[in-house]
């Protein structure tokens, strides 16, 4: 028999007894809903979870804090030391992309008449565009942009007049501006303070470069420099307050107190924070520490919601096998019929197969439409009504419910294996059957 | 038990010896004792018998359908009697026609596609199955009637159905048990002429079961089977014609 000729007949015979076949579907449509439906939540609260980390710095970056003992420890170990040997053997770690040791110094920043107090962050120019920073406006920091200053996002909003108590909303323009950089946090003010032992920091020009684009962590609220820019001012700033601590070591080199490590897949950096820290000594900060905890907490959910949608499509496979069993007994005296007049034992075997699993796959269908249906309604209709609710329940973002397209994919694929499963029995039974005890039974 | 008086040839099928036993818990029903017999190609043989003589037990046996306890069935060189379920479905599939006394037709199916169905079983694509098939409903005398269910014909016509389904795929051999058993006389007259007239001018053979004398008025041999033996087999010297007219 070929192909279509089976299926042709597998659903005369499903449209030939309407009622129940709809039962059985109904079975599963019920069971592929249950599962789709919950671990759609599931999913849905682990995406609140991501966004709502993400939120507490960019998942790839891993910051690296030296442990302070520059200098103190024996002679060739470097652990818990930054310095170029150690960038260097960072950046080999498997799953990193990109290393930069940081400096920072807490500055004033001036453009025009208005001022703003930020975190200047000295940074490698050629291994920004590698922490896949993207501009907003004007453009990225190059290495040979001296005293350039790219703004994180946030920052030009935050420029005041240290006169007036004008705070406005609008962002100020610094792109392609002068710039006055300075450690003195009365800059710009007509009246200073009168202490005499106050330190005379020197003032630095600069440029305006560009703006990052928003980005949901504390990169939006930096600036950066080019890092040989950076330790001028450092070292002038300390000059002015008389401040003789070298970070420059005969032994070790040139030391940093930090480093960035950016790893291109989110999954490498629970892998390399285990490195940084056992192997090299380090202190690491990553948000992707909060990430585990939360992600263990959506899995176990997800594993309990799913668990309740698999036992509901369980039910609708016996419903399948109970709907095949009924049916052969039903059709006993036709499939003696097809033996006695020459069909092939497997064909027959094969009609039950198809059948039991043209009701997996017409359930899953329906189960899919219908899941996505719910999906919807409760991404619109209920956050609204169920907000307060939903929120307690780690509801975050944007959306209760998300099926993933492999999830739907999967779902379908389950609910047809169920099926043809369910009728492996039945279809085994119906290819056993005797020819002739079937006809004679009249 | 009498020896055939025309040997024409190497027979189609050869039954030697066939016993059969059916153990009801601790009874023992001997259904056929032991029979021995050739039937020759483009022969008409009738069973004739009381109910329970044993006829469709011989038939199913030959037919593969089911084993026998002790003996012997070959069709050709073939040993039905040692064929697995699976290649003797393929054979009845290739050479054998069966006609039903209960039709059982299929009642989801058409006439067009009750008759197409052996041919569906073979693969043969739509288009020239159906050809065929409609070529076959018109030999039968059903033509208009393909589109109709079972259920909306009267038994002659199911049972005329049934005989193209049977003959469609122009099989060696068709069996027919009481082909006309659930039929009243004149039409019994109309379906069994039929029968008759198809086989023989195809060349087919026809094995026929029948408890009803008239019946064997159409073979050419008559075996006369009582409790699981032949009794008597009478080569029909007379044609259909007279033998008609002699009612
Ligand atoms: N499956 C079976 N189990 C037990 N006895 C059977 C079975 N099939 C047939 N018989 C018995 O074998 C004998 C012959 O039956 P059968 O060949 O059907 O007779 P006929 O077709 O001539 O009426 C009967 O006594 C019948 O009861
Ligand atoms: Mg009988």
């Amino acid at each position: 028999m070929n192909n279509r000729d089976l299926l042709d007949l597998c659903f005369r015979n499903l449209f030939r007894r309407r009622a129940r076949t709809l039962l059985a579907v109904i079975g599963v449509v019920v069971g592929t809903c249950a599962i789709v439906v919950m671990m759609s939540i599931g999913y849905g609260l682990t995406a609140n979870f991501q966004e709502q980390i993400e939120s507490y710095g960019n998942l790839h970056l891993i910051q690296v804090s030296s442990n302070g003992n520059n200098g103190v420890a024996n002679q060739d170990d470097l652990k818990g030391i930054i310095n170029d040997k150690t960038l260097k053997t960072m950046s080999e770690i498997k799953g990193v992309d990109a290393v930069t040791p940081i400096i920072s110094e807490y500055m004033t920043v001036a453009v025009g008449k208005k001022v703003t107090q930020t975190e200047f962050v000295g940074i490698d120019a050629d291994v920004l565009e590698k922490f896949n920073y993207e501009v907003s406006e004007g453009r990225m920091l190059k290495a040979t942009d001296k005293n350039g200053v790219l703004f994180g996002n946030n920052v030009p909003m935050w420029f005041y007049n240290p006169n007036k108590n004008d705070w406005s909303e609008e962002p100020e323009k610094v792109v392609g501006e002068k710039l006055v950089i300075t450690a003195d946090w009365e800059y710009g003010m007509k009246k200073k303070s009168s202490d005499s032992d106050k330190i005379q920091y020197p003032e630095f020009k600069g440029k305006g470069i560009g703006v990052l684009a928003a980005e949901n962590d504390e990169s939006a609220y930096r600036v950066y420099m080019n890092m040989a820019d950076l330790e001028e001012i450092i070292a002038a700033n300390k000059k002015a307050r008389k401040d003789n601590s070298s970070s420059t070591n005969s032994r070790l080199g040139k030391t940093y107190d930090q480093a960035w490590v950016y790893v291109g897949e989110i999954a490498d950096v629970e892998d390399v924070i285990k490195v940084l820290k056992e192997d090299m000594g380090y202190y690491t900060y990553s948000p992707t520490d909060w990430l585990n905890a939360m992600q263990d907490t959506a899995n176990m959910i997800q594993a309990v919601l799913g668990g309740i949608g698999g036992i509901s499509l369980f039910v609708a496979a016996l419903g399948i096998t109970n709907t095949m069993i009924m049916s052969i007994y039903e059709r006993t005296k036709e499939i003696g019929v097809m033996k006695v007049i020459g069909a092939n034992l497997k064909d027959i075997r094969k009609m039950f197969l198809i059948e039991a699993g043209l009701i997996g796959f017409g359930g899953g269908v329906i189960g899919l439409i219908l899941s996505y249906l719910i999906s919807f309604l409760m991404n619109t209709v209920l956050i609204n009504v169920m907000g307060s609710f939903l929120s307690e329940l780690g509801g975050y973002g944007s959306s209760v419910s998300i099926i993933p397209w492999y999830v739907a994919l999967g779902a379908l694929a389950f609910a047809t294996f169920v099926g043809v499963a369910a009728g492996y029995g039945p279809a085994r039974r119906a290819m056993n059957l005797s020819a002739l005890e079937s006809l004679r039974n009249e | 038990m009498k020896q055939e008086t025309t040997a024409q040839g190497k027979p189609l099928i050869r039954v030697e010896h066939v016993r059969k036993v059916y153990r009801m818990g601790e009874e023992k029903v001997v259904a056929l004792d032991d029979v021995s017999l050739s039937i020759y190609k483009g022969e008409i043989v009738c069973f004739l018998g009381t109910s329970g003589s044993g006829k469709s037990t011989f038939l199913n046996m030959v037919a593969g359908l089911e084993k026998p306890t002790r003996g012997e069935i070959y069709i050709g060189d073939i040993p039905i009697h040692k064929l697995d379920e699976e290649r003797v479905t393929l054979f009845r599939q290739k050479n054998i026609g069966f006609i039903f006394q209960a039709y059982h037709l299929l009642p989801m199916l058409t006439a067009l596609e009750n008759v197409s169905l052996p041919l569906i079983f073979r693969g043969v694509d739509k288009k020239q199955r159906e050809k065929t098939a409609r070529a076959m409903m018109k030999a039968v005398g059903l033509e208009g009637y393909e589109k109709r269910k079972p259920s909306q014909m009267s038994g002659g016509q199911q049972q005329r159905v049934g005989i193209a389904r049977a003959l469609v795929g122009t099989p060696k051999i068709i069996f027919a048990d009481e082909p006309t058993g659930n039929l009243d006389s004149n039409t019994t007259r109309e379906v069994m002429q039929l029968i008759v007239d198809q086989v023989k001018s195809h060349g087919q053979t026809l094995i026929l079961v029948t408890h009803d004398r008239t019946i064997a008025d159409y073979a050419d041999k008559v075996v006369t089977i009582q409790d699981g033996n032949i009794i008597k087999i009478q080569q029909n010297t007379s044609d259909v014609e007279s033998t008609l007219n002699e009612n």
